[in-house]
């Protein structure tokens, strides 16, 4: 029985009457609350009511990522963020977006590692809209020529632009590469471009169904609407579309890397770069969020320690940054610099060693740790500005860690770090035994030839 | 409440402040984060032809020293408020974006007002600052979408102010002296040229005062006269290929002049565009993506300053697809003047506007951006808050019209990024009546 005193209960007993649907439960998102609920076939719903402004955000989080493909077939799960805005069995190409843009909506996709996410924003009275569209390309989507040829060209070309003729895209292809000997995470989301160009109609059918399924899916919708009005229209448009058995994932671990492997590319590029890797901790792990707080005290903005000698004091970079790979699985903590004028890779690493070494012997100031968090704190708050940001934010968390308000606990993480927190993880990880280091030379450069 | 009328959007409060300062402040308390924007009348078409690269390059020494702190003090004190600054340049206008967590909004004003009342532009930090521009100049060289934008700006302008470049320039970034740094200040980075906005998490009885305390650090000095003349178009149709090696893809940028704030045909024209190339399913779109798979994006463009500024068609196929892109792109673009716009496209492009609308609206910041915007670029008070009333108002007839009358095929520039000897006589054969082609060094400036 409904009790004042339990503000489930009432969510509990609604969805009791209305059938279909159980409520699972509040999770407190900052001084807002999500709410967790599941249809009958395993799709999760998680609703954020924000009345900020009068637009809602529908997103649709699969649990399918370039982690899924198998050699050979790299590219399928970012293939499908172009397939899925094509034909379906009641909607003619071409109009699953007209239909969207004349609703005054925005939409698009995104696909990584273990993930694949699709979003509409639309004027909240327009929500339905995506309600629909999504259901019906969940289980109705036409897969077959011209449309896959003509989507296969258009990745082609993005793969062109992002990776071929991008000079930071390159090396992060060949540094994953080269990290990853086992592990998925070694081949390039975008796809290797003779598996792009392979791709036939039946590669995508079979993709399709095994991954396209309510029980591997959860929708987020933030902004102002009426949730149970909403959760009807869901239930209603998505019931029908039976649970499908998810196939185990059948991933090897990464073996540990002992080696340091080192490799040396060439492009037409004025400095030569510098991309540095250790192997990091998975998002779920505890140390994840020590090791961010790390990057922040030596990459993070002109005072953090690296910026401050390689870019301001030695002048021997013109940019440095560091990053924590965000995946379920362990990946990499990446370190990138641009040399600046004739100065080379092997000084500006010279200079990242030294910085580590003292990061493993000694603590860094107190100071130095305050302002990395404010810096973190700051980050955090900006992915939460916006509506369609809350909704990414949750779909994010909740399909790599399970947690959709997660974004709050590793603000909470970063508070807890202490110097001596950050010691032991630069014990951990950043041991120069094992690494990876990609380093992009002038093409005819003298130094590129002095590597060889 | 209904929906409808809980969301209906005051204007931004204004407040006029001392000096002919003004300020503009958009409240919003969802999350605790303050935005400050403290931008000047001016920016790089004001500065010496010979110094391109001085507005941004003052603006961004505000923060390398001031009485009692140094530049590496600055930085630390900025981070450690869990704050964030940049600078945006542009021809009108030249800018310091601030964020800052609420809780410190007080102390991070304070700061900010230390910098702008007693800069000491140490010459040392001049020289460094110069230097790091000058290698931020040459990765940006890495990026064939700015090479081709810069191109563009370069040559379409050229001998206009609008074709300077705001970031700057190898030649103009080493002749700064310290001199023009501290003339630049006092003549610019002065009150009466100040417009200040705030955004965000603050009450409005405290946003007068942080805006106030912001205008009293700076100088007093006049609004700077706009002297800019209207630029014009040189007749005729060239081609402009910047030569990089092994490029697999072509960035090609097609422009003419467009449109002025002011004209009256001036959403028309938005909205004939906006049917042509200014959504995922426009003409451009659907004839070069969706159909051909020649090129990830396809777009068109009307920027908007005080004068008449470009048109700009953009798409980034494959190499051996670039000419017949190119070819396929001009003649859509001829239609779509000579033939106009169907009344089926307005009816549509009407709705998308109307209810994306939504969209430019939906935070503090975007609001405060729009009310800079007419403050800056000297737009009609009613140019945002009027637009849904103007979009529909907007008949096929004067759709059309708009664009012939304002966009001229016979008279275009293309610029293309690619390797020379794979696309520049199969560019030169996709250009009908091409009066001349040249071929410039990708690292031109």
């Amino acid at each position: 029985m409904a009790s004042a005193r339990d503000p489930a209960a009432g969510r509990r007993a609604w969805a009791a009457q209305a059938g279909g649907l159980t409520y699972e439960g509040a999770h407190p998102f900052g001084p807002e609350t999500v709410h967790r609920w599941q249809l009958d076939n395993g799709l999760t719903v998680l609703i954020l009511l924000d009345a900020s402004a009068p637009i809602a955000s529908y997103h649709t989080w699969y649990k399918v990522g370039s982690r899924h493909e198998k050699p050979g077939k790299t590219g399928l799960a970012h293939l499908f963020e172009h397939l899925m805005f094509n034909e379906t069995e009641s909607l003619r190409a071409g109009t699953f977006d007209r239909k969207l843009e004349e609703n005054g909506a925005e939409s698009n996709a995104a696909t990584w590692v273990d993930w694949t996410y699709y979003y509409e924003s639309l004027p909240a009275d327009r929500v339905k809209l995506a309600v629909k569209l999504e259901a019906e390309r969940m289980a109705r989507l036409v897969l077959r020529e011209p449309q896959v040829t003509s989507e296969k060209e258009v990745v082609a070309n993005e793969r062109r632009y992002r990776v071929d003729d991008d000079v930071e895209g390159a090396a992060n292809e060949l540094l994953y590469k080269t990290a990853f000997a086992r592990h998925p995470y070694g081949w390039p989301t975008i796809g290797w471009m003779e598996d792009i160009q392979g791709f036939t109609p039946e590669d995508c059918v079979a993709f399709y169904r095994t991954y396209y399924a309510p029980n591997n899916a959860t929708v987020v919708v933030s902004g102002d609407v009426r949730e149970r009005d909403l959760l009807l229209a869901i239930r209603d448009a998505y019931s029908a579309i039976p649970a499908q058995a998810i196939p185990p994932e059948d991933i090897v671990p990464e073996p540990p890397q002992l080696d340091t492997r080192d490799l040396v590319v060439r492009k037409p590029t004025a400095t030569e770069k510098l991309l540095l890797a250790f192997k990091g901790p998975a998002l779920g792990d505890a140390d994840h969020a020590t090791l961010t707080v790390l990057s922040e005290v030596m990459f993070g903005g002109r005072a953090a320690r690296l910026y401050r000698t390689l870019v301001v004091e030695r002048e021997l970079a013109t940019d440095v940054r560091g990053w924590v790979s965000t995946f379920r699985d362990p990946g990499l903590f990446e370190c990138w610099a641009t040399a600046r004028s004739t100065h080379t890779t092997h000084e500006i690493q010279a200079v990242i060693d030294d910085a580590f070494k003292v990061l493993r012997a000694d603590v860094v100031g107190e100071e130095e740790l305050v302002r990395a968090k404010a810096r973190l704190e700051l980050a955090a708050l900006q992915q939460l500005e916006t509506i369609p940001g809350k909704a990414e934010q949750i779909g994010f968390y909740e399909t790599v860690l399970g947690d959709p308000a997660h974004a709050f606990r590793r603000v909470e993480s970063f508070r807890r770090v202490t110097t001596g927190d950050l010691r032991r993880v630069a014990r951990r990880y950043l041991s120069e035994g094992g690494r990876t280091i990609v380093r992009v030379l002038p093409e005819g450069s003298a130094t590129a030839e002095a590597a060889q | 409440m209904s929906a409808a009328r809980a969301h209906v959007q005051a204007p931004p409060l204004r407040f006029s402040l001392d000096g002919g300062a003004l300020a503009l402040f958009e409240p919003a308390h969802a999350v605790p984060l303050v935005s400050i924007v403290l931008s000047l009348r001016s920016g790089s078409a004001v500065e010496p032809p010979d110094k391109a690269g001085l507005a941004r390059i003052v603006v961004r020494m505000l923060r390398r020293g001031c009485q009692g702190m140094t530049a590496e003090q600055i930085d630390f004190r900025v981070d450690a408020l869990g704050a964030e600054m940049a600078v945006d340049t542009s021809p009108s206008t030249v800018a310091i974006h601030a964020q800052v967590i609420a809780r410190n909004v007080d102390a991070f004003v304070e700061l900010l007002a230390r910098l702008l009342s007693t800069p000491t532009f140490p010459s040392e930090e001049l020289e460094r600052l110069k230097r790091e521009t000058l290698a931020e100049i040459i990765e940006a060289r890495d990026n064939d979408r700015v090479v081709a934008q810069k191109a563009l700006q370069r040559t379409l302008f050229e001998g206009h102010p609008y074709g300077r470049n705001p970031g700057g320039t190898t030649a103009g970034v080493q002749a700064i002296g310290g001199d023009d740094v501290q003339a630049f200040y006092r003549t610019f980075v002065v009150q009466g040229n100040a417009v200040v906005g705030i955004a965000g998490d603050v009450t409005p009885e405290r946003a007068p005062e942080l805006a106030r305390k912001l205008v009293a650090a700076l100088p007093r000095g006049e609004r700077t006269a706009d002297t800019v003349p209207e630029p014009t178009m040189r007749p005729g149709r060239h081609l402009l290929l910047a030569d990089k090696p092994e490029r697999t893809q072509t960035q090609i940028l097609v422009a003419t002049l467009g449109t002025a704030a002011h004209d009256d045909d001036h959403v028309p024209l938005l909205v004939a565009n906006a049917v042509f190339g200014g959504t995922f399913t426009s003409r451009l779109m659907r004839e070069v993506r969706s159909k051909r798979g020649w090129s990830y994006g396809a777009s068109a463009r009307t920027l908007v300053d005080r004068r008449r500024q470009a048109w700009v068609m953009w798409t980034f196929p494959a190499a051996e697809d670039a000419a017949k892109c190119l070819e396929l792109t001009l003649q859509l673009m001829e239609t779509w003047v000579k033939e106009g716009v169907k009344s089926s496209e307005v009816a549509f492009i009407a709705r998308y506007l109307v209810r994306s609308h939504a969209f430019d609206v939906d935070t503090a910041a975007k609001r405060l951006h729009q009310a800079l915007d007419v403050e800056l670029l000297g737009l009609p008070a009613d140019y945002y808050s009027s637009w849904i009333e103007r979009v529909r108002a907007v008949t096929p007839e004067a759709a059309s019209a708009a664009v012939r009358n304002r966009i001229h095929p016979e008279d275009v520039l293309a610029v293309v990024v690619g390797t020379a000897a794979q696309v520049l006589e199969p560019m030169r054969g996709a250009i009908a009546n091409l009066a001349d082609a040249s071929v410039v060094p990708f690292d031109l400036e």
